[in-house]
């Protein structure tokens, strides 16, 4: 049973995947993406139901494993090396020509002459544990549905572009084998099956981003591979580190359950992994990837920031955190992400591309998922682990919200949404809330922040850092969240009746699924807490974070009952806004010093009783605090970061 | 604490609060008043103006206005109710928060250039006052051991004398939150100014006196979180004397500054404020206080 459940969850997006790639037909492709999504779905309510258990697949497989991780490390050299023939050197090409070196031959040299024997075996092979369920039912829910709306997206995408010949067989190929390649991932205990799908999912956001092959699209997934690879040199050195240490291991959970505190020399391979999961997400200051990933197709975006890729940096952070406990690499893990919400968060007030603001805001509660792992109490990982999946469906949706945006305006900016909610009142309503569920009390994303803040707020001069660290990018985020919401709503009042919203079920009904989630999962905090965080703080040897009932979450330093402040909302905001309809007579245009041409003409009268148009427009305040000035900053501290991460690992302090 | 005294409270909040409000703000105008040479209207003037808000025929430029006037409101009530049950000071501060955003919201929503500008200006400001405002709550938390208004109660003694430098900090808070000078920045108090009404600008009529008696509502929220600070001990009196003293100084201030820029302000917020909690933290971490 266990077996066909992972086969399931692991081999079957990547068998279908592998049938899409032969599918000419649009709607033959379409029931083959949609089948995969069901099933995946269906897997994963079967994981929860099933709980956690151990499985070690035949020794083929680790010999699968193995030839595979070096086809991919193959690949890597031979697209980097064509590049580099094809469009002559660049940064970007040599780096990855050097990183995949990097990570292979010092791999190669220690599985060949180094270990001895072949292949190298953990037991068990995979741990599914609850943490891993979590990640599993985000991956093949929230990932299912991005699937299922690019379907339409992509259509779309190809008509806009005139693309003469197709390429949905090569797109949904990777996206489908994406999923696999996580649940891959999640499920993972061998560090080498754990390294193998790390270096898919890179294979896979390397293809998906370059898959326009503009130039620019080109050269962003060479600086993607490059980054990432980063963290797969990270992840060979690991390996090798933790096979040397007197441990003598591969598997995960031996290197966590005896901890760095027990095992000191254990401190540099954990540090390694912590490279490699910033890497993954993408973090300071090598966030560049992830804003380059902008070119790619908006499915992609919403894959990569949700369900897929940056995700599973974070997930190895907190699966690894019992492990470095403290330790000072906790406190620096928790200074790290705390910085690294700050600047993200203040960069993206100066962002006018929509999907920019969603990427920097994307980095910045990575962040703080990070910042959560280094504090390393039980109501801190709870929080991270919660913030994983509020993030993941609320950030899910405001990208499809962009690409469905972007299908009716043809544009990314701003400025361009302008009024949004009286052209499209629909969309831009469920955009609206899908910033509010990332911004305000009591949706998920926020009771998690919550808790991150009471968590951080310890004894000593590093948790007062961090808790500053902390307050300070939350009130960035207000700034750039409301300010985009309120550009989609400003608009004069309209004369006469407005045409209707197109209403296009596969966008329309996506996003009201992942909104109803985002509200749903919310209000229903208190079950998910006992259903799977719960248990997965126990599997990982932490203690109780939250006591639950009526509804609300104590720890033992506070207390957060949501379900009245979704009453008042639902009372002050939703019924107002849906029944309320303002009579004519009622409206009145906006105040232009007595200057107004008539209503709704968003047109006033100037010098020489000229009809002068109405113009409004965002703050930026792009001079003080824009990419050009802060970067000059934000660039350097994270090297500093990194440097100062292989000084404390390399020479721990007691 | 017995559910009947739990529910008194709340009642108690929710109606005294904006007497109190209404009564504040009309000393204000006459103190105002007096210091600029005028006479000045009747201290009860505000709820005349209030009743009288509510009795014109109600004009907007927009849905989204009036839904998002009737959210401010009944979100601020939310934040005083969670107050007046002890609940937990930092989500009191979070439902505050989300009252901001939807008083900036309603603004943002009017193609307006006075709206608009007011709108933005207001989210400066509370960038500048967030950070501060929720920081706040930490060394309370490090010195009662708890994030609930109800552990201030049991802590059993004043928190001022240790926490002073925190107290000083939510002052600022308070003056830029009440939008007085030199923090009036995105609303000013009459409309001849050069951004008329600045968030304030396009509500008129009963959804302008919604917002009122929201402000109301939000200024005695503040003062009374800034009793806290003195609410037990032999010297409780003084938790009712301390914030009015305090408003009484930023009246005086408001009436001698002139209004200052943005940039000036998050720096000055950010740069005073955020350090003197931050001394406060590590004074308290230390066991100095």
């Amino acid at each position: 049973m266990v077996a066909i459940l992972l086969a399931l969850a692991i081999g079957f997006p990547i068998l279908t995947g592998v049938i899409c790639l032969g599918i000419k037909n649009h709607k033959a492709r379409a029931g083959v993406v949609s089948l995969t999504t069901l099933v995946l779905i269906v897997t994963s309510i079967l994981f929860l139901r099933q709980g956690s258990f151990p499985y070690s697949p035949p020794p083929t497989w680790d010999w699968v494993i193995l030839v595979l991780d070096y086809v991919i490390l193959a690949y890597f050299l031979f697209v980097a090396i064509r590049d580099f023939i094809q469009r002559g050197m660049s940064r970007h090409n040599v780096l990855a020509i050097i990183l995949t070196l990097a990570s292979g031959i010092p791999l190669a040299v220690f599985e060949f002459s180094k270990a001895g024997y072949l292949p190298l075996e953990a037991e068990p092979t995979l741990y599914i544990d609850h943490l891993s369920i979590v990640m599993c039912l985000i991956i093949s829910i929230i990932g299912s549905l991005i699937c299922v709306y690019a379907i339409r997206y992509m259509k779309d995408h190809e008509e806009h572009l005139h693309v003469e010949k197709t390429n949905q067989p090569r797109f949904f190929f990777f996206m489908l084998i994406f999923l696999g390649a996580m649940n891959g991932l999640v499920f993972s205990n061998n560090l080498l099956w754990l390294a193998f799908f790390w270096e898919m999912t890179t294979l896979c956001c390397y293809a998906l981003i370059r898959h326009d092959e503009t130039p620019i699209a080109i050269t962003n997934a060479f600086r993607a591979l490059w980054m990432c690879l980063i963290g797969g040199v990270g992840f060979t050195l690991a390996i090798i580190f933790a096979w040397n240490s007197p441990l003598h291991t591969l598997s995960l959970m031996t290197i966590i359950e005896s901890g760095a505190v027990a095992c000191p020399v254990l401190l540099l391979p954990l540090a390694l992994l912590c490279l490699a999961g910033f890497t993954k997400s993408a973090q300071v200051p090598i966030q560049g990837w992830l804003l380059g990933a902008m070119v790619a197709p908006t499915p992609v975006s919403a894959l990569l920031h949700s369900s897929t890729m940056v995700n599973a940096g974070v997930y190895l952070l907190l699966r690894i955190a019992p492990g470095f406990q403290g330790t000072n690499l906790s406190t620096f893990v928790a200074v790290y992400g705390g910085t690294v919400f700050l600047v993200t968060s203040i960069l993206a007030i100066s962002q006018s591309e929509g999907k920019r603001v969603l990427a920097y805001s994307t980095i910045g509660n990575l962040g703080l998922i990070i910042l959560c792992a280094g504090i390393n109490t039980p109501l801190a990982i709870a929080c991270g682990i919660m913030l994983i999946i509020f993030h993941a469906i609320s950030k899910g949706l405001l990208f499809l919200c962009a690409g469905a945006i972007e299908s009716h305006i043809w544009s990314r900016n701003i400025e361009d949404m302008e009024g949004l909610a009286a052209r499209l009142p629909i969309l831009a309503g469920i955009t609206i809330a899908g910033m509010l569920s990332m911004l305000v009390a009591p949706f998920g994303v926020l009771i998690t922040k919550w808790g991150a803040m009471e968590a951080a707020s310890g004894i000593g001069v590093w948790s007062t850092l961090v808790v500053i660290l902390l307050m300070a990018g939350s009130g960035a985020t207000t700034v750039f969240w409301t300010k985009w919401a309120g550009r989609l709503l400003c608009h004069s009042p309209l004369p006469g009746p407005r045409k209707p919203e197109p209403i296009i079920p596969l966008y329309h009904g996506v996003l009201i699924l992942l909104i109803a989630c985002a509200v749903v999962f919310s209000i229903l905090i208190t079950p998910i807490y006992n259903g799977v965080v719960a248990p997965a703080l126990a599997e990982a040897g932490y203690g109780v974070a939250f006591t639950t009932g009526h509804w609300f979450l104590k720890s033992p330093i506070g207390i957060f009952a949501a379900w009245p402040i979704f009453v008042v909302v639902a009372l002050a905001l939703i019924i107002p806004s849906l029944r309320i309809r303002t009579k004519p007579e009622e409206s009145q245009a906006a105040y232009m010093c007595g200057e107004n041409v008539e209503m709704g003409a968003d047109e006033f009268v100037a010098v020489a009783d000229e009809r002068t148009p109405l113009k409004t427009g965002g703050f930026y305040v792009e001079t003080a605090l824009g990419e050009k000035n802060l970067n000059r900053f934000v660039i350097p501290i994270g090297i500093v970061f990194l440097i100062v991460l292989f000084a404390i690992s390399v020479f721990p302090l007691p | 604490m017995s559910t009947g005294w739990l529910v008194g409270s709340v009642v108690i909040a929710v109606i005294v609060a904006p007497l109190i409000g209404g009564l504040l703000r009309g000393i204000d105008r006459k103190l105002t008043a007096h210091m600029q040479g005028r006479i000045g209207p009747p201290i009860i003037q505000n709820f005349y103006d209030l009743i009288k808000l509510f009795g014109k025929k109600p004009m907007v430029a927009g849905k989204p206005q009036l839904v998002f006037a009737w959210g401010y409101l009944f979100l601020i009530i939310t934040a005083v109710v969670f107050f007046a049950l002890r609940q937990d000071l930092l989500v009191v501060l979070f439902i505050l928060g989300f009252a901001g955003v939807c008083l900036v919201l309603g603004a943002l929503s009017v193609k307006s250039p006075y709206s608009q500008l007011g709108g933005h200006r207001e989210l400066l400001q509370m960038l500048a006052y967030e950070p501060i405002l929720l920081l706040a709550v930490i060394p309370i938390a490090l010195k009662t051991g708890g994030f609930p208004i109800t552990n201030i109660f049991e802590y059993g003694q004043p928190l001022l004398p240790n926490l002073w430098l925190t107290f000083i900090a939510l002052v600022i808070v308070l003056d830029i939150v009440m939008k007085k000078s030199p923090f009036d920045i995105s609303s000013s108090e009459h409309a001849h100014q050069e951004i008329v009404r600045g968030v304030l600008t396009e509500y008129s009529g009963p959804y302008l006196a919604i917002i009122e008696l929201a402000h109301w509502y939000e200024l005695v929220l503040l003062l009374a979180i800034l009793g806290l600070f003195w609410i037990v001990g032999s010297l409780w009196w003084l938790s009712i004397l301390t914030p009015l003293a305090i408003w009484f100084i930023l009246l005086i201030t408001d009436n001698i500054c002139t209004r200052l820029t943005w940039s000036w302000m998050v720096k000055f917020a950010w740069g005073v404020g955020i350090s003197l909690i931050a001394l406060n933290i590590l004074v308290v971490n230390l066991g100095w206080m």
